[in-house]
């Protein structure tokens, strides 16, 4: 009878333990103090936009100090899926991998996670990388401690959508405005900024006075400026001539005179289209120098109107068809 | 009244032009250069190949200034004394002295002509030297004045032997060495060939009026070309640059093509020579209808008045005139005026 007692009773506590065993694994363990563990997370660089089938990599750095250790066992396994309120979460890992490494005083774990989405919806949803729990046993003693990982929020979107969605039941703040669409308009933004940019650049080019632009250095170029700068006075006239005419020799790369004209149209035949007014220039250089007498009519004051002939050679140094009509117009710039 | 002046005389100027471009053709510039020397009081030296016109132009020129016109052939044995006198038997048996080219026409003497002088000696050069520079010759123990004259000379430079090549004291007498050259076109040359008129040059010479100009008032209308004529400061410098630029044509950046220019120029320009470039560009002005000259006008006769006083290394005057010409060119397309 005793026997009996004894057996019954060693059967009684090998299906206790059967039964508790499990009991014992899911319990919930004090958190580890924070100055053992150190956690650093490396997650996805997007948060939105996943689509079922789509696999999300995360890493988590784990650093834990002695006395403490990891319990590898504790580590989630592949296939394992979160469940919500008995609901699964749709999101399962699909890979695990861990790198340990080891110090006197701690023990470093990178741990690296793949997920998998395996749900679907017709609108975007919030869905969520739930911090997976890990134990910690107190080396040298029976002590076991738990630690639970940062979570991470991410969206899932629809593969795609058939039919019409009713906007009403399925009202999320992840979901936009419908919008037109305006690529076209967009396109043709792009290209009218694009043109007007060039404009710009191209107005700048003539009317600049500066050389930051290739060409912009040329002999006409700098005595446009010359010019603007000097008195407006018979000396500054002079000078002014004289200015000129060192630019139509650096041009030419000999000394161009009243008789040689066509000789420096022939050579540099960009200038062909100022003409008359290259032989308006040397006439001008003739009263002023040589011959007051020499009859010319410029009709405007003749520093203005050098200014507007150095223009108009600047134009011919840049390959441009210079507006002759503006010297007839007093006050053109 | 003194505008009116310039304006007559231009007009008879331009005139003589005309009627020597008739009977010259294809010459247009050396007529310009011709008439400018003569306004100007300049001797000239005509330099070209032979039958190219030269005589024939002068003999035009000479017929439309009208005076006293004298004429010799230089030949290797011509003595100084043939142009001043020459000697002869006469009727009655008795040896008779003459009067030689440079007297027989006295004071009117107008234009002398000394048909390839290079043939003639140096002794001959050097009397021609002093007659051109100072109209005067002393003779039969009397001092005789040319105060008129003109000397043209011509030269061809394509023989060389038995000529004497002109000392450069004698070139810078001459205010102007012309080139005269085939003209180029085809339906001149052509002309010249087959045109009965030219193959008699008296006839064709004679169809150039005479006496347009008035010979002896030339030297004093000369003078007043040179007073009216005016030339500003810029032009004096540009000149004056022009003027060093022969001198030293290194410093000016000048460079003449197989010719080592530290070597290349003994001599620039004279100062006589500079100064008839100036009283030459001033007749340019004037002909030109202009008060003051302008840097066109010394080009118009730059080459023409200086080429021939350049002084260069022995071992380049065999290339001396397309030397002188590049250098020339050189210097005007480096010195800038204003």
């Amino acid at each position: 009878m005793k026997a009996q007692k004894t057996l019954f009773a060693c059967l009684l506590m090998a299906m206790l333990t059967a039964t508790t065993l499990p009991a014992i694994a899911d319990v919930t363990l004090p958190n580890v103090d924070n100055k053992y563990v150190t956690v650093k997370e490396i997650n996805p660089t997007r948060d939105a936009g996943y689509v079922v089938g789509d696999k999300l990599e995360r890493t988590i750095i784990l650093t834990v100090k002695k006395p403490y250790e990891l319990i590898k066992e504790s580590l989630p396994i592949v296939g394992y899926e979160h469940r919500y309120r008995g609901q699964v979460s749709g999101v399962e890992l699909a890979n695990i991998s861990v790198e340990d490494e080891t110090f006197s005083d701690r023990s470093v774990h990178t741990i690296h996670l793949i997920y998998q989405v395996f749900k679907s919806g017709r609108v975007v949803r919030p869905a969520i990388l739930r911090g997976e729990i890990v134990k910690l046993r107190h080396n040298g003693k029976t002590e076991l401690r738990q630690l639970r990982f940062p979570s991470f929020n991410f969206r899932t979107s629809p593969l795609s959508v058939y039919g019409e969605v009713n906007l009403k039941n399925e009202m999320s703040p992840f979901i936009p405005p419908f919008t037109i669409d305006t690529k076209k308009e967009e396109q043709a933004l792009k290209i009218a900024a694009g043109v007007l940019a060039l404009s710009l650049l191209g107005l700048l080019y003539i009317l600049g006075a500066r050389t930051w632009l290739p060409r912009m250095g040329g002999a006409f170029a700098k005595a446009y400026r010359s010019v603007g700068k000097l008195p407006d006075n018979q000396q500054g006239l002079q000078q002014a001539i004289e200015v000129v005419h060192q630019a139509i020799q650096k041009v030419a790369g000999h000394s161009v005179f009243g008789n040689n004209v066509d000789q420096f149209l022939q050579e540099k035949p960009a200038y062909q289209p100022a003409k008359p007014e290259i032989e308006r220039f040397f006439n001008l250089s003739r009263q002023v120098f040589f011959d007051s007498k020499t009859p010319l009519d410029l009709g405007m004051p003749a520093k203005q109107w050098l200014r507007t002939f150095c223009r108009h050679m600047r134009d011919c140094e840049r390959g441009l068809t210079p507006d002759l009509n503006s010297v007839s117009k007093p006050g053109a710039k | 009244m003194q505008d009116q002046q310039l304006a007559d005389w231009r007009a008879h100027a331009l005139k003589l032009e005309s009627e020597v471009n008739k009977v010259v053709v294809g010459q247009e510039s050396p007529v310009r250069l011709i008439t400018t020397a003569v306004f100007a009081r300049g001797h000239v030296l005509l330099e070209g190949d032979v039958g190219v016109g030269k005589t024939t132009l002068l003999r035009a020129f000479t017929r439309g200034i009208g005076g006293g016109y004298q004429r010799i052939e230089g030949t290797i044995d011509l003595m100084p004394n043939d142009l001043v006198y020459h000697t002869y038997l006469g009727e009655d048996g008795k040896p008779h002295v003459s009067p030689g080219p440079l007297l027989m026409s006295g004071q009117n003497l107008s234009i002398f002509f000394f048909n390839e002088i290079n043939r003639a000696r140096p002794q001959v050069h050097s009397l021609m030297l002093r007659v051109m520079a100072e109209r005067t010759l002393t003779a039969f123990n009397k001092e005789h004045y040319f105060p008129h004259m003109l000397v043209f000379a011509d030269r061809n430079q394509v023989e060389r032997e038995e000529t004497f090549d002109i000392p450069s004291a004698a070139r810078d007498r001459f205010m102007m060495e012309i080139p005269i050259l085939v003209p180029p076109a085809h339906d001149i040359m052509e002309s010249l060939i087959f045109d009965t008129r030219f193959h008699d040059v008296d006839q064709l010479i004679s169809n150039v009026e005479e006496d347009i100009l008035k010979f002896d008032q030339l030297n004093s209308f000369a003078k007043v070309i040179q007073d009216n004529i005016s030339a500003t400061p810029a032009l004096r410098k540009y000149a004056l640059n022009l003027w060093l630029a022969t001198k030293d044509p290194l410093a000016y950046g000048i460079k003449v093509s197989n010719v080592d220019m530290k070597r290349l120029v003994l001599s620039g320009a004279s100062p006589r020579g500079m100064g008839m470039l100036l009283r030459a560009a001033r007749v340019n002005a004037w002909l030109n209808q202009r008060d003051a000259v302008i840097p066109e006008d010394i080009h118009a006769v730059f080459h023409e008045t200086i080429a021939h006083r350049l002084v260069f290394s022995p071992v380049y005057e065999m290339r001396r005139t397309e030397i002188a010409r590049e250098m020339l060119s050189g210097i005007v397309n480096a010195v800038a005026a204003p």
